[in-house]
């Protein structure tokens, strides 16, 4: 369907010619400054020294120890990140009681609180000098400036991604379909697995894409907990800043490269996935 | 199967869905609970199909109390509004559901599921669409499933929730008869519901009229027409 | 959850009932519930008189008030910028479109860190586009420009992703009416399509000021981070945290938490206020 075909009949519910393409100027414009020259930059000075330089770079030692921290907090992040999501959905559409709009209120609180707040909160309830932060050292564990507190606060500035996803869709589909198969005698696993998740499996997927691009770049929340000690609880964004101010440019822009990589991945296969998802969403309309 | 209300009562919130209501419903019959929305009817059926749970009293099949039974093991062939056919699964599928859901003791083979689902098609008269998916249907059809996927389970009784609530007029009139001929064939006791008097009194052995979560009157529909026990009935079946 | 069913749980034939329950409020309360009572806590022992005190210093309140302020900027920015993009990825077909859209989502998916050097380094003054503002006699990099090109490049998902459906949903028909009673196609559009646009646009800009104002990764590079001129406020936690000065961090903390709490009041405000005149939304 071409627009100038359909421009003599819908003249009056579209633009003039030119007032159109100086606002498609001013958004290939605006972007251009703001996302495609950053992007652009992060390889071209990535690779300002050449391939070789770029990739002995990321075989670094404490290069490879941060990116194996950092798919090891994504790795572990997503399943709590997505079971959670998965019970608080069902927990909030599939039952009837008091205080729900409370609660998702709380669960959608991290979305709206600085990650360096997020972080300042796990560092004073486990601190070394705070009750339960005591407790831990007298018993050997340690949370801030170790994994566990790495951990929590990704899970924290991640809290939200999937509930909110699957929430409106389970809405959305009500619960006709489950009590269905509830009368012809299926038990709860049944039910979630042969009904349940294929009607919420592309929602589900979406939100853990989501969850996975912040899950590898938190830096706030991380910072503030991680304590930065090179080789151990050091991040991969983590590095970046730390190299970055050692004026290692061509190690800082690659660690970022690849991190861009992986954040260039997750919002294809979401595009892709986006594309999939409307043929669905048609066909659950057509239903 | 004879079901046996007694004193049934419900609230949702401060909403009294049900007052408490009494109601013996006989073996093999075919009852319409006729009433306009929110007079307590759908809440009665899914009360009896398990879906919900009355805050007091009992509910008896063949003597015996099911008011806590579960949704599970009530086998209440179940027919919702919307059919709530499992938009993923073909209509095969959605069939055979609930025999695939038996324990694995219970469970026939997948050639007897198979069997099955060939038999009821062909009952609900439509054998060549189990490949189909819901959303390949048109609404009669739908309705069809529906109820062949509620009569897989060897249901102890068939409950439905506005049976022809979506369907346009010559194809509802058609599917009254095609659930009559299924009522007098399997001999099941079956609960419709409804907010059409037309229907319920063409269709039904007993009608139940319910307003504002209490019965007003129960009996033949030709009983009701001739000697509405109220106001409310007299205006209700006189649209 | 026996305890809870009955009068506060309605009773329900759906199974899962304590396992979904049990998971959600356990997992609600380790991750949200206990970390933001213990700075709560915290603040409560330090006690409100010093808690004030801290964030009446100059340095503080000067860098509370530029995060908001900047954060309001940015908002605003976003606010006309996401309205024109949402239109024109909706309403135009052209060449690169869907690269425009998906380039849209992009600060959501760059970690801030890349994104804090890549913009400093873009827009420092030997950078490629801060040399030629450099020649027109602007620093951008390292002032407070820079921290707002930073949140704006945050921000800038927002409001787009929320106006976008709502442009998709506009019934033709309501500008085709407003054409024929004689109204031109401007005057449709700043008399019946912005307004329809309205509250969406506004929840997109709370959303997008509450992601600024607690910005920290991608504009600490590009910031200089000089005292009451350049100095954002998780920066100072930041700062207040690595001399063990808890108390102070945690007063900071409190402070940043409230104004997250005020946008998402609005927001909710914006909401109820639209859905009582609009009836949707």
């Amino acid at each position: 369907m071409s627009d100038i075909a359909l421009a003599p009949r819908r003249a009056c519910t579209t633009e003039a010619r030119p007032l159109r393409a100086a606002l498609i100027a001013l958004a290939f414009a605006g972007l251009g400054l703001l996302v495609f020259a950053p992007l652009a930059l992060v390889f071209g000075h990535a690779l300002s020294d050449g391939w070789a330089a770029s990739v002995a770079a990321l075989r670094q030692p404490d290069a490879l120890s941060a990116i194996r921290l950092t798919l090891l907090i994504t790795a572990l992040t997503i399943p709590l990140n997505a079971g959670f999501g998965i019970a608080a959905a069902w927990f909030v559409t599939r039952f009837e009681f008091r205080g729900k709009a409370l609660l998702i209120t709380l669960i959608d609180l991290p979305f709206s609180v600085s990650p360096v707040v997020a972080g300042l909160c796990i560092v004073l309830l486990f601190g070394a000098n705070s009750a339960m932060g005591g407790w831990l050292v007298a018993h050997d564990m340690t949370v801030v400036f170790a994994l566990p507190g790495i951990l929590l606060a990704t899970v924290f500035v991640t809290f939200p991604f999937v509930a909110r996803e699957l929430i409106p869709v389970m809405i959305e589909q009500g619960r006709a379909e489950e009590e269905a198969a509830l009368t012809l005698g299926a038990g709860g696993w049944r039910v979630f697995r042969t009904v349940t998740l294929p009607n919420i499996r592309w929602a589900l997927i979406y939100g853990v894409l989501l969850c996975t691009a912040r899950a590898m770049g938190e830096f706030g929340a991380v910072a503030v907990v991680s304590g930065k000690i090179r080789g151990q609880t050091a991040t991969m964004p983590i590095t970046i800043e730390m190299l970055y101010n050692e004026y290692l440019s061509t190690a800082a822009f690659s660690m970022a490269a690849l991190l861009t990589v992986f954040a260039l991945l997750t919002l294809l296969v979401k595009t892709l996935l986006e594309i999939r998802h409307s043929d669905q969403l048609a066909a659950m309309r057509r239903h | 199967m004879n079901i046996d209300i007694d004193g049934i009562a419900k609230e949702f919130g401060t909403t009294t869905a049900l007052s408490p209501v009494s109601l013996q419903i006989p073996s093999g019959a075919l009852v319409a609970l006729l009433g306009p929305s929110g007079s307590g009817k759908t809440t009665l059926l899914r009360i009896l199909g398990g879906l919900e749970f009355p805050d007091r009293g009992r509910v008896l099949f063949d003597g015996s109390d099911a008011t806590h039974l579960s949704v599970q093991d009530r086998r209440a062939g179940f027919v919702f509004q919307s059919y709530a056919l499992f938009r993923h699964m073909t209509v095969a599928q959605n069939i055979a559901y609930g025999l695939q859901a038996r324990p694995r003791r219970q469970r026939p083979s997948a050639p007897q599921i198979e069997a099955r689902v060939s038999d009821l098609l062909h009952m609900i008269r439509l054998p060549d669409i189990g490949g189909r998916y819901p959303s390949q249907l048109s609404g009669g059809q739908r309705q069809r499933v529906a109820l062949a996927r509620a009569l897989a389970i060897d249901p102890r009784m068939l409950l439905l929730d506005e049976p022809f609530g979506a369907l346009d007029a010559k194809v509802r009139k058609e599917l009254r008869q095609n659930l009559r001929t299924i009522h007098d064939d399997t001999g099941l006791t079956t609960v419709f519901v409804t907010h059409d008097q037309d229907e319920a009194m063409a269709l039904a052995d007993m009608v139940v009229v319910m307003s504002m979560g209490r019965i007003e009157q129960v009996g033949h529909p030709q009983e009701i027409r001739a000697a509405p026990s109220s106001d409310f009935v007299r205006e209700f079946i006189a649209v | 959850m026996a305890v809870l069913s009955g009068r506060l749980i309605r009773r329900s034939a759906m199974p899962g009932l304590g396992l979904s329950g049990g998971i959600t409020l356990a997992m609600v309360s380790m991750v949200v519930l206990l970390p933001i009572g213990a700075l709560l806590a915290r603040g409560w022992q330090f006690g409100p008189a010093n808690l004030w005190e801290v964030i009446h210093h100059p340095r503080v309140w000067a860098a509370l008030f530029l995060s908001f302020r900047l954060a309001f900027l940015a908002g605003v920015a976003n606010l006309i910028f996401g309205v024109l993009l949402a239109w024109v990825l909706v309403r135009y077909r052209f060449p690169g479109r869907r690269i425009l859209d998906a380039a849209v989502d992009l600060p959501f998916a760059l970690p801030t860190a890349v994104a804090g050097i890549a913009l400093t380094a873009l827009y420092a003054p030997n950078g490629a586009i801060g040399s030629i503002a450099a020649q027109a006699g602007l620093r951008i990099a390292y002032t407070q420009w820079g921290i707002l090109i930073a949140l704006i490049f945050v921000g800038l998902p927002f409001v787009t992703r929320t106006v976008q459906p709502v442009i998709e949903e506009i019934d033709r028909e309501v500008e085709e009416a407003s054409a024929t009673l004689g109204a031109s196609r401007l005057q449709t559009l700043r008399r019946v399509i912005l307004p329809m646009l309205a509250p969406a646009a506004l929840t997109g800009f709370a959303l997008a000021m509450a992601r600024a104002v607690g910005e920290y990764g991608s504009v600490i590079f590009i910031a200089g981070n000089i005292p009451m001129k350049t100095e954002i406020a998780p920066l100072l936690i930041v700062i207040q945290l690595e001399q063990f000065n808890h108390d102070a961090a945690a007063s900071i903390g409190i402070a940043m938490l409230a104004i997250s709490f005020a946008a998402l009041l609005s927001i909710n405000l914006i909401q109820i206020v639209t859905r009582a005149r609009m009836g949707h939304v």
